[in-house]
């Protein structure tokens, strides 16, 4: 049975399938296989690449368009509501908010840069 | 519609935009007399004297498509209304410009503020209406509907005209 998922704007192909008892979850490009015991289950799930995704914390875009202002820099701290960077994109100007309060990691784009749906824009520690 | 009036103000749709965020409901509406920094799209300046006819809407929420549909949509709303009401022949420069004999007659700038999701949103539109001239840099690119007519416009009037279109595209795009 193959599906699509939607997380966070970005979507994931999913694969799944049974076969003598095991189940084999495909994950893009990644491939997981389950046996039939809990003491199977457990080690492939902790070392999923889910798992680290959920543990970063990134501002994405949820559109494409061009970076035309940028008011952040590496190592900054924002706050929740905090405007990061203007993304002008369908013909409109967008304000990019932060959702939540940390620290800037790493700012990923530059002013004038191109970006797509699904980009890190921004990463916070 | 709740109609917040100024006689001068920096910018109708930042005030717009602080008034989303305050909790300002949708199709409220911000009009100036003046603006003393009005923009356009990617910042540049939008001259904005006493005479022309400056008023952003607080938009509902709605979807990405559909803002961007109603930005183009308003450019055509404009155009038609200047054309049934004052029988000129203006011309929409894609998405956000009117024309008129060549000449920029009208802007439009939509601004959203998105975090996970759209939170704000809010349409902007400059009107050049009784503005008598432009200084020496715009005279060749601008214009108004007082130098093409040679009759001053009602604002309000106008600008209520606008809105009501505005709210039907919008009902309609969102259904």
């Amino acid at each position: 049975m193959d599906f699509k998922i939607k997380i966070k704007n970005k979507e994931y192909q999913i694969g799944l399938k049974e076969e003598r008892g095991m189940v084999m979850v495909k994950i893009g490009n990644k491939e997981f296989v389950f046996g039939s015991t809990k003491e199977d289950l457990l080690p492939n799930i902790q070392e999923s690449s889910i798992n680290k995704d959920c543990s970063r914390k990134e501002i994405v875009s949820s559109l494409s368009g061009i970076v035309t202002s940028l008011f952040v820099k590496d190592g900054e701290i924002i706050k929740a509501g905090q405007k990061v960077l203007i993304l002008s994109a369908m013909k409109m100007e967008n304000e990019i908010v932060s959702e939540g309060e940390g620290k800037i990691k790493k700012v990923m784009v530059k002013e004038n840069q191109q970006v797509k749906e699904g980009d890190v824009l921004i990463v916070l520690e | 519609m709740q109609i917040e009036r100024f006689k001068s103000i920096d910018s109708t749709n930042k005030k717009a935009k602080e008034m989303s965020n305050a909790g300002s409901l949708p199709w409220t509406v911000v009009v100036s007399e003046i603006q003393e920094n009005g923009y356009g799209r990617k910042g540049e300046a939008w001259y904005s004297p006493l005479g022309g006819l400056y008023f952003s809407v607080i938009l509902p929420r709605g979807e990405i498509n559909d803002l961007q549909t109603l930005t183009i949509l308003t450019a055509f709303v404009v155009a038609k209304i200047i054309k049934e009401d004052f029988k000129v022949e203006p011309l929409i420069k894609l998405p956000n410009d009117v024309l008129l004999n060549g000449k920029k007659i009208c802007g439009i700038l939509t601004e959203n503020i998105i975090g996970n999701e759209v939170k704000a949103s809010v349409i902007g539109i400059g009107l050049d209406t009784n503005i008598s001239d432009f200084p020496l840099e715009l005279e060749s690119i601008a214009t108004s509907l007082e130098i093409e007519l040679g009759k001053k416009i009602d604002n309000e009037e106008l600008m209520q005209k606008i809105i009501m279109e505005l709210k039907n595209q919008f009902k309609t795009i969102s259904q």
